[in-house]
């Protein structure tokens, strides 16, 4: 295995420096660098749009980090460690395992081995120059193709068998930096010169993962390769013609996924004791239930952004269903997988809106309580792009955090008499009161009246207005301008990999074409792709040199 | 609040779900959560003072003397074999294959007969809990230790004293619960409605029992979650309306059929002859005794279907044939049923049509059930 990645990654760092326009994660410039690790949704999104959504993908991915509120930024500075090589290797070596399955050999391979039991360069190089094409967001040069086809006969003939070759070559791949990160590629600006911009293929990944969550296809790597995405038409038609692709639903998914810390799916998990309907089937389905509810309203319906907060439709499913307890008719047969139905709540019912679904209640509370505080706090900086400080360390939590106080039976009261600690008013003053709106729903999604055989008092303030419950605070959350403001900006630090600068002109521009589209995220996406401001390259690359 | 008000009168929702409750009444729906023999196993002893069931390796020791092993040798086979469970193929082909049909060996799962009656020790304790039924046998009765009635419950006293019966709830009897797990994730549920103006009053009430058309979910300790939707399967073989009352808290019908369409290897149907019920409103569920005659033959088969369920397949046979208490055969005289008692729980639970209606909900009035825990 050691021998394997020395080899690899010796390739790897070898080819890098070949390369004397590629610059790595550390490069010289490192507020905005050139390359992004690609997340586990876009591996997932471009495995099965390249090879089929039926290949399986099983293991763990490098863990993520957040950076200005997004993995996406998080990502130009995510490198790989030694276990996490071991990791890609692991789901590298099964996609490929699975590619040259017999069944899938005649639709992935344009061509037959003449002889299954050697090598067939010619076969091989079909192959490779297609599948790297889309692997590596661009053609493979010459050089990487002839080394690769080299190295697959090679196998071949060592086992006796063509598709080891493939396999093995194919494994390597995808473990290759050019696959592993998006590397944004810089050329001299032929319009401006002495300057550098970014490539072609550098714009098409780009336009890829934003709008689609995935790699470039056919379509947008010839626009890249004749070079009509340098042009401003060029840019629009293959943004217009993206945005109106049903693969924008991937591009919105990932991009929502990461704006409200659906990543902190992976660890939910209630106590089993208090919230029995909380099963990993829901955890699963919680997730998928708010995307399914964005991607309607923003990508079906193209409604206001704002009207998320208070939308009466959403999906179910059965178990989701009962922890919301509303019925829902799923007439899929017996033992059959869940169904998701649309479900629209009555007029001024508090499960309206995002805010309501396990995705945030369930999701920002700890596994046997709720939290007002990490409610108030996830919904300040995930929705509204705030910062929250983190408690100081020598803060005493045993108030807040032990519900069987027979003399403070709600949160409400026992956050009252933590606050009165003056170290923590102030931080509790932008949190609670917008958590303690929600204090009706208990730590599992689940509706409640009354704590410890209290009332639950749910009343609030925010920017001056007074409101009452889940439904009083999802129209004044809808009102802020903190949140469209917010989610312009995440998309636009989610297509560059940086947040962009308030007082640019330009990015003010974008700011006011979206508020003029009625907040339309789809709209939105059109303005950022768009706009050669998530294309410019920082001064400092402009004239940067490569990574040696 | 409009939560607990909600399904008062009949409302639409846009999901294209319809509440069909009348705004003069009340319907919950429940999907049973449990449903196995009821036993009454707490004190053993007084249940079954000689104690010469014992459990399995007994049971097997005596098996294969039955085909001609010494005591010691059938000791020694128990003592060597994998968990004292797994006998050598040849060995446990030889006990399953000794009864003798047309003069060649045959099953004794499928020709149970044909086997000698081991004679089980059977309940002579006082307890067990049931219904009177009308059971003319007053030495029969047993004392159901709730009501402190006189009862008919011969299935116990056939089952009681073998040790996979030797259950207390929640613990279900090692056959039942085998099976229930088995099917419990696959086989259609059953649901039950209540109405009447008031449950949580005593009045007048209609009980109806139907199959649903999806296996029972559960939730993240095993148990079947609440507030589940189901779809009603408007099969008629399935279908039951009973009348009753809830009295003190306790709701009971007028003897009635109930037919449920099941699953094998659980049961293949619970078909009870003028079935009694005691059932308890217990916090949010329904805990319970459904009790009246049934096929002893089809009670057989809910064990003998799976021979290695832990059950004394042979044994249990004849005492259960020994034991029936009602509906002799006219040609033999043999009693084709044995009254029994089944414990039941269920679980609150949306209840559709196929259609969308929703016929019944979980909570007070048909509204929606509201949690009300400390979390």
């Amino acid at each position: 295995m050691t021998h394997r990645f020395g080899f690899l990654w010796r390739t790897i760092l070898l080819a890098t420096a070949f390369s004397s326009t590629v610059y790595a994660a550390e490069s010289a410039a490192p507020e905005i660098p050139l390359s992004l690790r690609i997340s586990p949704q876009e591996y997932h999104k471009t495995i099965a749009d390249v090879f089929g959504s039926d290949i399986v993908i099983t293991g763990r991915f490098e863990p993520e980090k957040r950076e200005e509120g997004l993995m996406a930024v998080g990502a130009r500075s995510a490198n790989i460690s030694a276990d996490g090589i071991e990791l890609y290797d692991n789901l590298a070596r099964g996609i490929a395992a699975q590619v040259v399955e017999p069944q899938r050999r005649k639709t992935l391979f344009k061509c037959a081995p003449r002889d299954v039991a050697t090598r067939d360069d010619a076969c091989t190089r079909s192959f490779l120059a297609s599948a790297g094409r889309f692997l590596f967001r661009r053609p493979l040069t010459e050089q990487e193709l002839t080394a690769r086809v080299r190295r697959a006969g090679d196998v071949a003939e060592k086992k006796g068998d063509f598709y080891a070759g493939i396999s093995a070559v194919l494994s390597e791949m995808l473990l290759a930096p050019q696959f592993l990160y998006r590397i944004r590629k810089v050329e001299p600006d032929t319009a401006n010169p002495g300057q550098n911009r970014l490539d072609s293929y550098s714009r098409a990944s780009m336009l890829s993962s934003y709008l689609w969550g995935s790699a470039p296809d056919d379509k947008l790597l010839k626009a890249a390769e004749s070079g009509e995405l340098l042009t401003a038409e060029g840019l629009w038609l293959q943004v217009d013609r993206m945005l109106s692709s049903p693969n924008v639903e991937g591009g919105v998914r990932a991009f929502f996924s990461d704006m409200f810390g659906f990543d902190e799916f992976e660890t939910l998990s209630k106590d089993a004791t208090f919230f029995p309907r909380f099963t990993p089937k829901v955890v699963e389905q919680a997730r998928e239930q708010t995307l399914r509810t964005i991607v309607e309203h923003v990508v079906g319906e193209r409604r206001d952004y704002r009207d998320l907060f208070t939308t009466p439709n959403t999906y179910l499913t059965r178990p989701l269903a009962a922890i919301y307890n509303v019925p829902i008719v799923d007439k899929a047969d017996n033992a059959q997988p869940d169904r998701w139905i649309r479900y629209t709540y009555p007029e001024n019912d508090p499960r309206a809106g995002i805010l309501s679904q396990i995705s945030f209640v369930a999701l920002h509370s700890p596994a046997g309580r709720t939290s007002p505080t990490l409610r108030g706090k996830a919904l300040r900086e995930y929705i509204m792009c705030q910062a929250v400080p983190a408690p100081p360390g020598n803060v005493d939590f045993k108030l807040v955090q032990d519900s069987s106080n027979p003399n403070l039976r709600t949160a409400r009261d026992r956050l009252s008499a933590h606050a009165t600690e003056a170290m923590c008013t102030g931080c509790h003053k932008i949190t609670d009161p917008m958590g303690l709106a929600l204090e009706t729903f208990d730590s599992g999604g689940g509706y409640r009246t009354s704590e410890n055989d209290a009332p639950i008092n749910t009343t609030g303030e925010h920017r001056g207005i007074k409101f009452d419950g889940p439904v009083g605070l999802a129209k004044v959350v809808r009102d802020d301008p903190a949140i469209t403001t917010c989610v312009a900006k995440r998309s636009f630090a989610f297509a560059a990999g940086r947040s962009p600068t308030a007082n640019d002109p330009a990015w003010q521009q974008i700011e006011k074409q979206f508020k003029d589209s009625g907040y339309n995220v789809i709209e939105l996406m059109r303005r950022v792709a768009t706009s050669e401001m998530i294309y410019a390259i920082p001064a400092q690359t402009a004239s940067a040199q490569p990574v040696k | 609040m409009r939560y607990q008000k909600l399904a008062a009168a009949a409302l639409t929702l846009t999901a294209g779900v319809t509440f069909a409750t009348q705004a003069s009444a009340e319907t919950r729906g429940y999907v049973i959560s449990w449903f196995a023999t009821a036993t009454n196993a707490a004190d053993f002893k007084a249940n079954c003072p000689e104690d010469r069931n014992k459990g399995r390796i007994e049971w097997t020791i005596r098996d294969l003397i039955a085909v001609g092993y010494t005591k010691e040798q059938a000791t020694e086979i128990v003592a060597t074999a994998v968990d004292s469970v797994t006998l050598p193929p040849e060995i446990q082909n030889k006990m399953d294959t000794r009864a003798v049909v047309a003069g060649k060996p045959a099953s004794v799962y499928n020709y149970p007969e044909a086997v000698a009656d081991p004679n089980i020790e059977t309940v002579t304790g006082k307890y067990a809990y049931g219904f009177d039924l009308g059971g003319a046998n007053r030495a029969n009765k047993f004392e159901d230790p709730d009501t402190h009635q006189l009862i008919d419950n011969q299935l116990w006293r056939a089952v009681g004293c073998t040790e996979s019966f030797r259950a207390v709830p929640p613990v279900m009897p090692y056959p039942e619960e085998l099976a229930w797990n088995t099917m419990v994730d696959s086989a259609p549920g059953w649901a039950i409605q209540i109405t009447g103006n008031d449950l949580s009053k005593d009045g007048k009430v209609t009980i109806t029992l139907n199959r649903t058309t999806q296996h029972p979910e559960r939730d993240s300790n095993g148990a079947v979650m609440t507030n589940v939707s189901y779809i009603i399967d408007d099969s008629p073989r399935s279908h039951n309306v009973l009348q009753g009352e809830i009295k003190n808290g306790v709701l009971s019908i007028t003897p009635a059929f109930v037919r449920l369409q099941g699953e094998m290897p659980y049961y293949s149907e619970i078909a009870i002859r003028d079935t009694q019920m005691r059932i308890k409103f217990e916090g949010e569920n329904l805990v319970g005794y459904w009790g009246g005659y049934i096929n002893w033959i089809d009670y057989v088969y809910m064990y003998t279907a799976r021979p290695a369920n832990g059950s004394d397949s042979i044994g249990l046979y004849h005492a259960l044939k020994k034991m029936a208490d009602a509906k002799p055969d006219p040609k033999t005289g043999q009693n084709q049923e044995i009254s029994a008692t089944f414990r039941m729980e269920a679980v609150p639970a949306y209840l559709t049509k196929l259609d969308g209606t929703v016929v019944a909900a979980p909570g007070p009035g048909g509204g929606r059930a509201i949690n009300t825990s400390a979390r």
